[in-house]
C-alpha cells in the first residue's frame, strides 16, 4: 500500500506542474502540440527515474557539503545520454524541442526529488517516486498540449480533429496561450481543491 | 585543508565516472546521428530532382565544399534532369533551411524544407499538407515558377503567403532567389 | 556592420525573443520574485550580471576546449593528429561551471562589498537553476554567435528579463488591492497577466532589423 502511495503521490496529490508549480519553464515551452509535451515529458521522465535510482543507491557515501555538485553531475550525465540518444533515434523530435532537451538538467524537478526524496530513501522507493513524479509532469504536459493543439490548431497528434471549417485560435500555439492555459489550468485545479475542503 | 583534497578528489571521481559514460554513449550514437542525417539528405535529394537516379546525383564541390548538386536519369550522364542546391533564409524563430531543384531553364521542379523551428501551426506549415491536399505548401507554391523573380504577394509577387505566417513565407522565397543566384554564379565558374 | 549586427542581437534578446515571453527562460524566479518591485529589482540586477559572465565563459570553454576546431587547446597541448569532439560535453560542462561561477560571484561580492551582498546576495543561490542562464549559454553556442556577439546576447537576455521581472512586479504590486476571484489569487493570475504582457510583446515580432 505505502508503495503504491510513493508512485500515485507524483500523479495527482503532489503533481509536480499543478500542484507544486515546478519545471515550468519546459511546461509552457514545449506544450504547444501533444506530441512534443509526450516527448518531453518520457525524456524528463528517463532522467528523473535514473537519477533517483543512482542518487539513492550512493547517498551513503556523498558527503553533504558537496553533495549537490555531485547531484548535479549525475543529472547532467542522463540528460546528455537521452539528448543523445534523441539525436539518433527522433531527430525530428530532437529539433523541435530544441534546447529544452539539455536544459532538463535545469528542470527543478530533478534537483527537488533528489534533494528531497532520493537522498533520504533506498532504491526501490526512490524509482517508484521519479516513475510516479515523471507520470505526472508528463501528463501535465500532455494536458496543456491537448487544449492548446486542439484550439490553436484544431488537431492532435498532428492529426485534424475539428474539421475544415474550424478556425484555429492561432494565439493558442503562441507564446501568451502558454500563460493563458497554465494560468486557467492552475486556477481549475485550485477551485477544485477549494471545493473539496468545503465539503 | 585536508577536507578540501577529500572533497575535491570525490568529485573529481565522479566528474570522471561521468565524462567515460558519455563517451561511451557517444561514440555509439555518433556514427547513427550521422547517418540518420545522411539519409534525410539523400532522401530530400530525390525530392528535390524527381526524375533523377539517386545513384546518378553528383556533389559538385569547390573548396572541399558542396556548392551544388547536378542530377541525370542515369549513371550515363547524358541527360541532365536538373541541379539542386541548399539556402537558407533566417524564418521567424528559426533559420530555415531547405534544398530546390531546378531545370537547365531556371524553372523549380522540386523542393522540401530541411530544418525548421518556426511557429507550430503557422510557420511551420510551409511543410505541411493541408487536409485534402497532397502537396506542402512550398510543393504548392514554388514548382513550375522560375526561380528567378519570385516574391511573396505582401512584395507584389504572386506566391501567396501563409496567414499569420508572413515572415516564414518571405524568409523561404527570397532565400531560394539568393540560393538560385548563387547557383547561376556557381554553374558560370564550375563550367 | 559590426555594430549594427550587436544591435541587432541586443534588440532581438531584450524585446522580439524575450527571455521570459517569447522563449519561456527563467520562468520559475519570474514567477517567484516578482511580488516586490525591490526584490525584482535586486534579481535582475542579479541575473543580468551572471548571465553576462556564464556567457563569456562558456564560449571560451566550449571554443578552446570542447569544439572540434584548429584552436582546440588539447589539439595544441597534446599535438593530436585531429582537433578532439568534445562536444557531447557541453551540458555538463556548462552547468558545473555555472554553480562555480555563482558560488565564485558570491563570495567576492560578500567579502568586497557587503553592502551589495546584502541586496543581490540571497538572490544569487537561486541563481544557479535559473534555466535562463544555461539557456542563454546553450542559445550563444547553437546561433555560432561570434565572442563579442555572445557576451552582447548574454547582457541583452539579462536586460529582457529584468524588464520583464520589474514591469511584472509592478503590476502584481496594484493587483493586491484588486478583487480576484479566490481560485485565481496568486500564481494562477500572474499567469494571466504574464499572458496579457505576452501578448503586447509579440507586437515587436513585427520589427524588421
Amino acid at each position: 500500500m505505502s508503495a503504491f502511495k510513493e508512485f500515485s503521490k507524483g500523479i495527482y496529490a503532489e503533481n509536480p506542474v499543478f500542484k507544486q508549480a515546478l519545471g515550468l519553464c519546459p511546461t509552457l515551452a514545449v506544450s504547444n502540440s501533444v506530441e512534443n509535451g509526450l516527448g518531453m515529458g518520457l525524456a524528463a521522465t528517463f532522467v528523473l527515474v535514473c537519477s533517483n535510482v543512482i542518487i539513492s543507491l550512493i547517498r551513503k557515501s556523498v558527503p553533504p557539503k558537496i553533495r549537490i555538485p555531485i547531484y548535479i553531475v549525475v543529472i547532467a550525465t542522463f540528460v546528455t545520454m537521452i539528448d543523445l540518444s534523441m539525436a539518433g533515434f527522433f531527430p525530428a523530435l530532437h529539433k523541435s524541442l530544441g534546447i529544452f532537451v539539455p536544459l532538463i538538467v535545469v528542470n527543478c524537478i530533478i534537483l527537488g526529488r533528489a534533494e528531497a526524496y532520493a537522498g533520504k530513501n533506498n532504491a526501490g522507493l526512490s524509482f517508484l517516486d521519479g516513475l510516479g513524479m515523471g507520470i505526472g509532469f508528463t501528463l501535465a504536459l500532455m494536458l496543456l498540449g491537448v487544449i492548446r493543439e486542439l484550439l490553436g490548431n484544431g488537431s492532435l497528434f498532428g492529426l485534424p480533429m475539428l474539421g475544415a471549417h474550424f478556425e484555429p485560435v492561432l494565439i493558442m500555439i503562441l507564446p501568451p496561450g502558454a500563460f493563458l492555459t497554465i494560468g486557467f489550468v492552475l486556477g481549475f485545479f485550485n477551485w477544485l481543491e477549494n471545493r473539496r475542503q468545503n465539503n | 585543508m585536508k577536507d578540501i583534497l577529500k572533497l575535491s578528489s570525490i568529485l573529481m571521481l565522479i566528474t570522471t565516472i561521468a565524462a567515460t559514460a558519455l563517451a561511451a554513449v557517444y561514440s555509439v550514437t555518433k556514427p547513427r546521428i550521422e547517418l540518420k542525417k545522411q539519409e534525410a539528405l539523400n532522401a530530400a535529394k530525390s525530392v528535390a530532382l524527381p526524375g533523377a537516379d539517386l545513384n546518378a546525383i553528383y556533389d559538385v564541390k569547390g573548396n572541399d565544399k558542396v556548392l551544388y548538386y547536378s542530377g541525370y536519369m542515369d549513371t550515363t550522364k547524358s541527360n541532365l534532369v536538373g541541379y539542386a542546391f541548399l539556402t537558407s533564409g533566417r524564418g521567424y524563430s528559426s533559420d530555415i533551411e531547405s534544398i530546390v531543384g531546378v531545370d537547365s531553364t531556371g524553372n523549380i521542379i522540386g523542393i522540401q524544407v530541411l530544418s525548421q523551428t518556426e511557429t507550430p501551426g503557422l510557420g511551420t506549415r510551409i511543410e505541411e499538407i493541408r487536409y485534402g491536399e497532397s502537396l506542402t505548401w512550398v510543393q504548392k507554391q514554388f514548382i513550375g515558377k522560375s526561380a528567378k523573380n519570385l516574391a511573396v504577394d505582401k512584395d507584389g509577387g504572386e506566391i501567396q503567403s501563409i496567414t499569420g505566417a508572413t515572415i516564414s513565407s518571405r524568409a523561404v522565397t527570397n532565400s531560394i532567389v539568393a540560393g538560385y543566384e548563387d547557383l547561376l554564379k556557381q554553374l558560370k565558374e564550375t563550367n | 556592420m559590426e555594430l549594427k549586427s550587436l544591435f541587432i542581437i541586443s534588440i532581438g534578446s531584450i524585446f522580439i525573443n524575450n527571455f521570459i515571453f517569447a522563449r519561456f527562460l527563467g520562468i520559475c524566479p519570474y514567477i517567484g520574485v516578482s511580488k516586490q518591485l525591490d526584490s525584482a529589482v535586486g534579481m535582475g540586477a542579479a541575473v543580468t550580471f551572471v548571465m553576462t559572465l556564464a556567457s563569456t565563459v562558456t564560449w571560451l570553454i566550449y571554443n578552446y576546449l570542447l569544439a572540434p576546431i584548429e584552436a582546440n587547446i588539447f589539439y595544441k597541448l597534446f599535438s593530436l593528429s585531429a582537433p578532439p569532439d568534445l562536444t557531447f560535453l557541453k551540458t555538463i560542462a556548462f552547468i558545473l561551471v555555472i554553480a562555480s561561477l555563482v558560488q565564485f560571484v558570491e563570495m567576492v561580492i560578500q567579502k568586497t562589498s557587503p553592502a551589495l551582498y546584502k541586496s543581490l546576495g540571497i538572490y544569487l543561490p537561486l541563481i544557479t537553476t535559473n534555466c535562463a542562464i544555461l539557456g542563454v549559454s546553450l542559445l550563444n553556442i547553437d546561433e555560432n554567435y561570434l565572442f563579442i556577439e555572445s557576451i552582447v546576447n548574454g547582457l541583452s537576455a539579462g536586460i529582457g528579463f529584468t524588464i520583464a521581472l520589474v514591469l511584472m512586479a509592478g503590476i502584481r504590486e496594484k493587483l493586491e488591492l484588486a478583487d480576484v476571484p479566490k481560485s485565481m489569487r496568486g500564481i494562477p493570475i500572474a499567469f494571466i497577466m504574464a499572458g496579457l504582457m505576452a501578448i503586447a510583446f509579440l507586437g515587436f515580432s513585427g520589427l524588421k532589423l
